[in-house]
């Protein structure tokens, strides 16, 4: 089926999402009376260094048509390195949550791409052994991050509203928008995508690609972790499934599409700043918490819909039926 | 004429491979083999109270796999709102026993049934994605579960449904439910039309759509037996735990995929069996169990389980990828 | 129409006595020719003669058992489609290597292992503006998204992209099949375009009168041997089917049918597919076997694809035994009693792990038991019953059906449709390809019994001895029409030209 705003579509998608939360964000004094400040923005930003690299991490995989289901395993475990490897030198800690991300990436990318196997079962399998490794690691407890220093230096603010961890992600962002569009990484990752056959056929190395990939999305994923965990001042073994669905909700607000092939850096910072947004506005605006989750459940289904091949057949058969009846 | 790789020139007959047992089948063997002399000299082990502990810790995450079985078969590989539906009816299954247990019974499997259905037609009759569909049902289920409960647990009025949590010969009912669950889900898988034709959507949808079968009802008929026994196991849950948070269903979306494919099910759809996710609920429970009675912490349980679905579905999709390349 | 530019020296390619054989089955015997750089050279050849195989040879994707092949004088093993591309060999076919989601620009330089790695995109721009231009694609921007262009356009670009990554010899095969007459005009500019560049480009095609337009010269395949090459000047279509066919063309007998009943009839009329079939209509008889002869793109295909639900936007009327068929989905169809046999038994038929029993029962599950239950003896019983009318060999039943061979399976296929008293009309898409001799004729007795048995028998075919052989009726069909309807005897080159010939211009 041809799309004809083909191109704008992935731009319109998060534009339109990022847009209509700005505003709602931006009208929030109305309904609290309170006048907005530059905390509310820099909280807001805050939530967005909490999902953003997650975020980054699944919506590249979702390009290149895969899930990478254990970016949440991944924070965990690398959020709980960096604190204990960082109770003394924080940038140690960094380096070894880091580079454990980039090895279990590595790993799920190798088992993906040379044993062809699906990613979903991967990397379930592996975000159940990590959410294992992170118990183990801690005991069972959460850790305590003892170096105040390193605390307060990832959220101080920076013009008012940044903090060095929010200006992290954003800059992990501006590097994936150049290594995307500006190199031949970008176009190979949206065909993998959109057409892994014809890619093989053109000559991509397919293999080579999603390995990469995956030890990208692991990357970003521990880093992530790390610098929440030196937010938090502690590090939690077991955070949940939730942080995964806000990042996939993040991913297709960000024009990321369910099959693959489509998807801009851009669009997944649009996505995960509206999701951010909208986690303050139910904060500032002290709406029940219930409203987020129904709000996303709303428009997963919208998106769902859109991109279900089915629904554009029965579609297409109800307008074949009553052109018949007409003519 | 086109270039058809795949049908091109006439081939000779290939030779038939004997059916040697799959590499899956073998892994698993040496991994029963291993674990004996493990489990032999583990203390405590080989005790009636040991071996009824593990299949109550199995029954509900087996329950709930039954369900995920058909539906992985069918080739709608994973659903992400386990957890959340069977709360939602834990719920709805303790506000309602004043109406007593038949009826309370009656309106939370009805209402598992109906909302997984109902996905059960997205995916059937438009395709839809299984996983973003069922993380959008999770997101409903879980809202509508605070707003229901106004954040705070639900508790019952009467005590009916203590029924549920008798232990005939010392096993919990669950446990009971779970054989039988498994023993008709099999007969489901193996015996009718239905399951039968399960199988051949999981292998290939579009040849199945090209012969004619019913795909749209078979899908949701697999996704409506789904909702069923989440919502048994919503019921056990609730009469277990007497009153219902938000989080009760705690890990079980998870639990219930990892029995499913350490059972050898492949994800891609149409092959496994519910005795084999059986036997993978039960194998998961036996190893933490042994790991739990030898001192071993959660973490090292949850590692090891993590670890054991990782080589088995590395085993079953290898396998799987060799024999159609 | 260029002379083929003679540089003096080598031609730019030489096959020499290339041959090929699939398990002791020879597919190409013994062929040879060259084409010179800036020649267009064309492959033509019925089924089965081996065209395919040559093209899988020279672009890298089959090694030859014996034979050579040289660029330019030297030389080459070709390993892969990949290893040929860098040696400048590119191959357009049906199969696009270009990625619908990705734009232009980007599909130009993808799996180009000559790109940089960071993207100089004001000199990529230039450079895919100048192929674009180069190719008389003005209309076309490099930003574009190729998911909306159309597939002739998409074609065009899977050329461009071959200009661009420096391709000296140019394979097309079938590139105009699915094309309007707008759409493969262009593609000729195109392809005289390259050219005139310098390569040598091997043109692929069924549709005689615009090879004897385009190209310089033309070989002829018959039975895997080259049987000529000679220059397309002053020769005509007649001509060249008889090299194609042999000297005489085939003439079969006639082999009248009683006639049979009127009243278990699929009626068509009037149904369309948008873009692919206009306004077929056709009244089949049971008891009659009718033939749809057309290649790809003619619209035979989607005529049973449309019958048999698979296209939702087709429109029409469609009867069988006087009750109206709900065509527009597959379990409608199916339900009102027509079966389907695709032309893809690997991706839209068989199951192929499962076992040749389970595929031949797939489609009567609900007849082999009551309530909704199978009955393990029954369907045991029928299985064997099926695997003998199917002459399959009865100790494969539970073997896989992708272990079998591709005669077998397609037996396999063909035999799940048959003796089911819900079943009134069976229509098949090219019944027998990639199916050996024996294995074809033991298919055609199917049909035909199936025929007898009552079935309203339609198929689509490309092989003439097939058509002849089996089609009590034929219907000839070219770009989403029918040609010409033969009842009794027809000639083999007579269908041949209604094939292959393009419409007068209007």
């Amino acid at each position: 089926m041809i799309r004809r705003f083909g191109l704008r579509q992935e731009r319109l998608v998060p534009a339109a999402a990022l847009l209509l939360v700005v505003v709602a964000f931006a009208g929030t004094p109305l309904t609290t009376g309170h006048p907005m400040t530059t905390f509310d923005v820099y909280n807001a930003l805050q939530g967005f260094a909490q999902i953003g690299l997650l975020a980054l991490a699944i919506g590249l995989t979702m390009m290149a048509g895969e899930f990478d289901l254990s970016v949440v395993g991944t924070y965990a475990v690398g959020g709980m390195i960096a604190v204990q490897a960082g109770q003394s030198s924080a940038v140690l800690g960094l380096l070894a949550a880091v580079a454990a991300g980039a090895a279990i990436g590595a790993v799920q990318g190798g088992l993906i791409a040379w044993l062809r196997i699906p990613s979903v079962p991967v990397t379930l399998a592996a975000y159940i052994a990590l959410l294992g490794l992170a118990y183990v690691i801690s005991g069972g407890l959460s850790v305590t991050f003892k170096n105040q220093h390193a605390t307060l230096w990832v959220d101080q603010t920076v013009a008012g509203i940044f903090s060095p961890r929010s200006l992290v992600t954003l800059g992990a962002f501006v590097l994936a928008a150049v290594v995307l569009g500006g190199t031949r990484l970008g176009p190979e990752l949206r065909a993998i995508g959109g057409d892994r056959r014809a890619s093989r056929v053109a000559g991509v190395r397919v293999d080579r690609a999603l390995v990469l990939l995956f030890t990208t999305s692991g990357t970003l994923a521990a880093l992530g972790g790390a610098l929440l965990n030196f937010s938090f001042a502690s590090a939690n073994p077991d955070p949940g499934l939730r942080p995964l669905l806000i990042a996939t909700v993040a991913a297709l607000l960000g024009g990321v599409s369910l099959a693959g092939g489509r998807g801009t850096a851009a669009g997944l910072l649009a996505g995960a700043l509206a999701v951010a947004l909208l986690a303050q506005i139910v904060a500032v605006a002290y709406l029940p918490d219930y409203s987020t989750q129904l709000f996303y459940a709303a428009l997963l289904a919208v998106i769902v819909a859109i991109d279900s091949p089915g629904l554009r057949r029965t579609l297409e058969r109800v307008r074949a039926r009553t052109t018949t009846r007409a003519a | 004429m086109t270039t058809d790789l795949r049908t091109g020139p006439p081939v000779a007959p290939a030779r038939v491979p004997r059916r040697r047992p799959g590499s899956l089948a073998v892994a698993l063997a040496v991994l029963v083999v291993a674990l004996v002399p493990v489990a032999v000299t583990t203390d405590r082990f080989l005790t009636l109270d040991n071996a009824r502990a593990i299949l109550a810790s199995a029954a509900l995450v087996g329950i709930t796999a039954m369900g995920a079985t058909l539906v992985m078969i069918a080739g709608s590989a994973v659903s992400l709102a386990s957890a959340q539906t069977a709360t939602v009816v834990a719920m709805v299954f303790l506000a309602t026993q004043d109406r007593g247990l038949v009826v309370a019974t009656l309106l939370g499997l009805l209402g598992g049934i109906a909302v997984t259905a109902l996905q059960g037609v997205a995916v059937g009759y438009w395709e839809a994605n299984p996983i973003v569909l069922t993380i959008a049902a999770g997101f409903a289920l879980g809202g509508g579960a605070i707003w229901l409960s106004g954040g705070t647990p639900v508790n019952a009025t009467t005590d009916g449904y203590e029924l549920f949590n008798s232990t005939p010969l010392g096993l919990p009912l669950a446990v009971y439910v779970l054989l039988v669950l498994a023993a008709v889900a099999q007969a489901i898988l193996r015996r009718t039309a239905a399951g039968r034709q399960m199988y051949l959507i999981g292998e290939n949808r579009a040849a199945a759509r090209a012969a004619g079968l019913p795909v749209g009802r078979v899908l949701v008929l697999a996704w409506a037996f789904f909702g069923l026994c989440l919502a048994i196991t919503g019921v056990f849950l609730a009469s277990f735990n007497t009153s219902a948070t938000t989080n009760l269903g705690g890990t079980l979306t998870l639990d219930a995929i990892a029995a499913v494919l350490v059972g050898g099910t492949a994800i891609t759809g149409g092959k496994g069996s519910a005795l084999r996710t059986l036997g993978g609920a039960v194998l998961i429970s036996v190893i933490a169990d042994i790991l739990l009675i030898r001192g071993y912490s959660t973490g090292v349980q949850i590692l090891v389980k993590g670890v054991l679905v990782l080589a088995v579905v590395v085993l079953v999709h290898v396998r799987a990828a060799r024999g159609s390349r | 129409m260029t002379e083929p530019t003679q540089t003096g020296s080598q031609p730019l390619v030489t096959i020499d006595k290339l041959a090929r054989s699939f398990a002791g089955v020879p597919a190409v015997k013994d062929v040879s020719f060259t084409v010179g750089a800036g020649e267009i050279h064309a492959l033509c050849g019925h089924n089965g003669a081996g065209k395919s195989t040559v093209v899988k040879m020279l672009s890298g994707q089959l090694a030859p058992d014996s034979g050579r092949i040289l660029l330019a004088g030297e030389p080459v093993g070709l390993r892969s489609r990949q290893a040929a591309q860098h040696l400048g060999v590119a191959l357009v076919d049906q199969e696009l290597s270009v990625v619908p989601a990705l734009t232009v620009l980007e599909n130009m330089s993808l799996g180009d292992i000559d790109a940089p790695l960071v993207v100089r995109r004001r000199a990529a721009v230039a450079r895919c503006r100048e192929v674009l231009d180069d190719m008389g694609l003005e209309r076309l921007r490099p930003d574009q998204l190729v998911s909306t262009l159309s597939m002739g356009e998409r074609q065009l670009v899977e050329i461009a992209k071959a200009l661009s990554q420096r391709a000296r010899v140019v394979i097309l095969d079938e590139p105009t099949a699915t094309l309007s007459d707008v759409e493969s005009r262009r593609v000729f500019a195109a392809v005289r375009r390259v050219a005139a560049r310098g390569c040598a480009v091997v043109f692929v095609s069924h549709r005689l009168s615009e090879v004897l337009e385009l190209c310089d010269t033309v070989t002829v395949l018959r039975d895997g041997r080259a049987v000529v090459t000679t220059p397309a000047a002053g020769l005509s279509v007649e001509q060249l089917i008889v090299h194609m066919l042999g000297e005489a063309p085939h003439r079969l007998a006639a082999t009248r049918r009683p006639d049979p009943d009127l009243t278990h009839a699929l009626r068509v009329e009037h149904l369309h597919v948008p873009g692919r079939l206009e306004d077929f209509a056709l009244t089949a008889r049971a008891g009659r076997i009718y033939a749809l002869a057309g290649q790809l793109g003619s619209g035979a295909s989607d005529v049973l694809r449309a019958l048999a639900g698979l296209h939702p936007r087709a429109t029409g009327s469609v009867e069988l035994r006087d009750r109206a068929v709900p065509f527009r989905n597959p379990v409608g169809a199916a339900r009102s009693g027509i079966a389907f046999v695709s032309n893809d038994r690997k991706g839209e038929g068989l199951f192929l792990d499962k076992s040749v029993a389970w595929n031949l029962v797939a489609t009567r599950l609900d007849r082999l038991g009551a309530g909704g239950v199978v009955g393990a003896g029954r369907e045991r019983r029928t299985a064997r019953s099926l695997a003998a009318l199917a002459t399959l060999p009865p100790d494969r039943l539970a073997a896989p059906v992708l272990a079998l061979s591709g005669g077998n399976q397609q037996k396999v296929f063909v035999g799940r449709s048959l003796d089911r008293d819900d079943v009134h009309a069976l229509l098949l898409d090219e019944p027998t390809r990639g199916v050996d001799i024996g294995g074809r004729a033991a298919i055609h007795r199917l049909l035909r019994s199936a025929a007898d048995a009552g079935l309203v028998v339609i198929f689509a075919s490309t092989e003439l001895e097939e058509l002849l052989e089996l089609g009590d009726v034929i219907l000839t069909m070219r770009d989403g029409r029918v040609v010409n309807t033969y009842e009794g005897g027809a000639d083999g080159a007579v269908l041949m030209r209604d094939m292959t010939e393009r419409k007068e211009a209007a």
